[in-house]
């Protein structure tokens, strides 16, 4: 089943498949770029650490080290959760 | 003898201390400025070693060599115009696949290449253990283990570096991609290799089959069949994987370096989590994170006023005190009310703005980075520079400016866009610094009360909160969202700090003083012409006809344009009394206040300012607060009177 990484809870992990288009248009080739070099490619696996309080950023670790990342985009990545 | 020069660039992701290594290369003789043109920093320093005279160029810490940003633009121009002799690449030893994505990437651009594995003793905390010469081999670079903060494997490293260069660079073989892509690739690069472009074929072939704009734009320029053969190229590609070509071959990229990394490192659980993680888990903490941050920024805060406060008096006390002296050599008296009222005042309002407040914050704030806190700091403080359309870095120019605008307005490189910068250097100007809360504290704080003080800092909040979104809503260009790696913790090193703030300090220096010392002579000269009077006539309409001030606080408003604290000394100095609460009614105090807030950022801020966006953004903000405060200030007048609160 695929779903947005925020709905992953804390500790549990998932495999990238995709990154959806922002809805509101924007967040081009710059941002995606950006989440490719940062080493989100599909197949990738990813584990939800943490999420900040307030609907903040979530913590990821992935690929050996660990990452911030804001709501906004995180909820554009579609991920297979890994039981 | 003539010593033989070589240049030697450091290159890496950011946080792997690089600037460390850097540091510890060149020690004292260094030199940082800009890139030409850019707001982007570039760090240079010289060492001598074997009979070299070795030029060391620190490039900007980044992820990829991609166009996201500036700094990634500017370092792979540098590697593959400027062609420095050798590229040592940093690597953070214990998050090594992510930087041996970033290693493969310097491999394709076919630049000569050594690297310093650093921070092995962090990677050991994290039981990962590398073999080097394994790693070595693999890459065909020579690879050596380095503890920067230590000073181990330093000497190694330029040893190895030398030889390096004297043997002659063997070309490292860049990674293979799959079969299919291989293919394309060379029938590409055999097309650009009839062309006289200035970076290799083979890496500009991998680049216009990712799509990287500025690269297809050069193909085009020479020869515009090749782009679209490469365009037609890459739709193949993308027909066979499903994903887009540049997905793939950096999916690819990003297989080799964790292939690599598994090859080379052997992780043995920690059983018990280190140091640096629980620390981690601590300031991240639902529970404690936020208690945490405010605990030690309000610690900051007191310790940096305390000081400021006191180190501001003790030089104010010296400087003036060599005025006697001066006096001697000066006869005439015009010239000595000019040189002393305009060059030597102004003089002295930077230097105590400058040590006693300046110095501590951006020591500090470099301990703060250097440890790992600020990026947790950055995670937290997110979910509320969203609401003004920032992510969660902007919050560290936000920090700086309660201390002082011009290091934060220069602190507003760290956002990725040009669009973001601006952002958050508008809302940095809003932002009272320390000297705006020594004349709210001193005049509303002191005589009227200090829960309007109070009152006066949550109403200008909500303005700066109102004003941040409509620019957000109003500028053109996409919003970025954070992304940002949070390293280790680890103890800073001090002598890179120090060093940091250093240059930090020339540059407020080179900004600010020459516009400090022009304004205060104009201002003086003003003053000698017998113009404070009519000025402060001609600005009654406004100061006393909307605002409700007396018609004497038009002068010291002006010279709060030099520094913000000049609005409470000079006050004293017109009215003649420091007892303010004789002379001036509790809303006049209050509306001066709200007044002085907002109504333009200093001198030195508008430099720094004018360095960083050009004089037409400057002019535009500065039009702008000065407007809106005295629209605002008569507002609040015509509020507050009939409330009759005050």
């Amino acid at each position: 089943m695929l779903v947005p990484l925020t709905s992953l809870k804390e500790g549990e992990s998932g495999k990238i498949t995709s990154i959806k288009a922002n809805p509101r248009g924007g967040g081009g080739w710059g941002f995606w770029k950006r989440l490719m070099d940062m080493g989100l490619t599909p197949g990738t696996k990813v584990k939800v650490v943490k999420s900040a309080p307030f609907r903040g950023p979530i913590e990821i670790y992935v690929r050996g080290s660990r990452l911030a990342l804001g709501r906004g985009m995180a909820t554009r990545i579609l991920v297979e959760i890994e039981r | 003898m003539k010593r033989k020069k070589l240049r030697f660039a450091l290159a890496g992701n950011a946080n792997v201390g690089k600037s460390v290594i850097f540091n510890q290369l060149t020690g004292l003789h260094q030199h940082i400025g800009n890139w030409p043109g850019k707001t982007v920093e570039k760090a240079e320093g010289t060492l001598h070693f074997k009979g070299y005279e070795v030029d060391i160029i620190d490039l900007p810490g980044i992820y990829s060599l991609s166009t996201f940003s500036l700094e990634e633009i500017i370092s792979r121009e540098y590697i593959a115009f400027e062609k420095p002799d050798l590229v040592i690449n940093v690597v953070d030893a214990s998050v090594l696949e992510r930087n041996l994505f970033f290693t493969l990437q310097l491999i394709e651009l076919e630049t000569p290449l050594i690297i310093a594995l650093n921070q092995i003793d962090i990677a050991q905390r994290k039981g990962i253990k590398i073999d080097h010469k394994k790693l070595s081999e693999i890459l065909g670079v020579p690879v050596i283990p380095t503890v920067a903060v230590k000073g181990i494997g330093i000497y190694n490293l330029l040893e190895a570096a030398i030889e390096t260069v004297e043997r002659g660079i063997r070309s490292p073989r860049g990674i293979e991609y799959g079969k299919e892509i291989e293919e394309k690739i060379e029938r590409i690069a055999a097309a650009i290799r009839e062309i006289n472009l200035p970076y290799p074929a083979r890496w500009t072939a991998i680049k216009i089959l990712e799509g990287d704009k500025k690269i297809e734009e050069e193909v085009k320029r020479a020869n515009p069949d090749i782009l679209r053969l490469a365009q037609k190229m890459a739709r193949e590609i993308e027909r066979i994987h499903g994903h887009s070509c540049s997905t793939v071959i950096t999916s690819e990229r990003y297989e080799v370096a964790g292939k690599i990394a598994r090859e080379v490192q052997r992780i043995q659980p920690v059983i018990k989590p280190t140091l640096s993680e629980r620390l981690h888990d601590v300031t991240t903490s639902r529970a404690f994170g936020y208690p945490i941050m405010l605990l030690v920024m309000l610690s900051i805060f007191y310790a940096i006023f305390t000081f400021g406060d006191y180190a501001s008096t003790l030089l104010s006390d010296l400087l003036y005190g060599s005025k006697p002296f001066l006096d001697q050599f000066l006869i005439n008296t015009l010239l000595k009310e000019l040189i002393w009222g305009g060059v030597i005042e102004g003089v002295i309002a930077g230097v105590t703005i400058a040590l006693p407040y300046i110095v501590p914050f951006y020591f500090i704030l470099y301990l703060l980075e250097d440890s790992g806190y600020l990026s947790r700091i950055a995670f937290l403080m997110d979910v509320v520079m969203h609401k003004i359309g920032l992510h969660g870095k902007a919050f560290i120019p936000v920090m700086l400016a309660c201390g002082c605008n011009v290091p934060a307005c220069l602190g507003c490189r760290i956002m990725e866009t040009e669009r973001e910068r601006f952002l958050a250097a508008f809302v940095v100007t809003l932002i009272p610094c320390a000297a705006t809360t020594v004349v709210v504290l001193g005049l509303v704080g002191k005589f009227v009360s200090i829960e309007w003080a109070l009152l006066l800092y949550i109403v200008d909040l909500a303005i700066i909160f109102t004003l941040g979104r409509v620019a957000f809503k109003k500028l053109p260009g996409e919003p970025t969202e954070l992304i940002m790696e949070m390293h280790e913790f680890r103890m800073p090193h001090l002598r890179t700090v120090i060093s940091q703030t250093w240059f930090r300090l020339e540059e407020f220096i080179k900004i600010a003083f020459p516009l400090i010392i022009i304004s205060s002579l104009i201002i003086k000269v003003i003053e000698l012409a017998g113009m404070f009077e009519p000025i402060s006539v001609l600005l009654s309409p406004v100061t006393v006809g909307w605002l409700g001030l007396r018609y004497e606080m038009g002068i010291a408003l002006i010279f709060g344009i030099l520094r913000k604290e000049l609005t409470l000394i000079m006050l004293a100095t017109i009215l003649g009394t420091t007892n303010f609460g004789v002379v001036l009614t509790p809303i006049q105090m209050v509306i001066y206040c709200l007044i002085t807030m907002l109504y333009i950022p200093c001198i030195a801020t508008i430099a720094a300012f004018i360095k960083e966006f050009g004089w037409k953004k400057a002019i535009l903000i500065t039009l702008f607060e000065v407007f809106f405060a005295v629209l605002l200030g008569g507002v609040a007048l015509r509020i507050l009177e009939p409330l009759g609160v005050l």
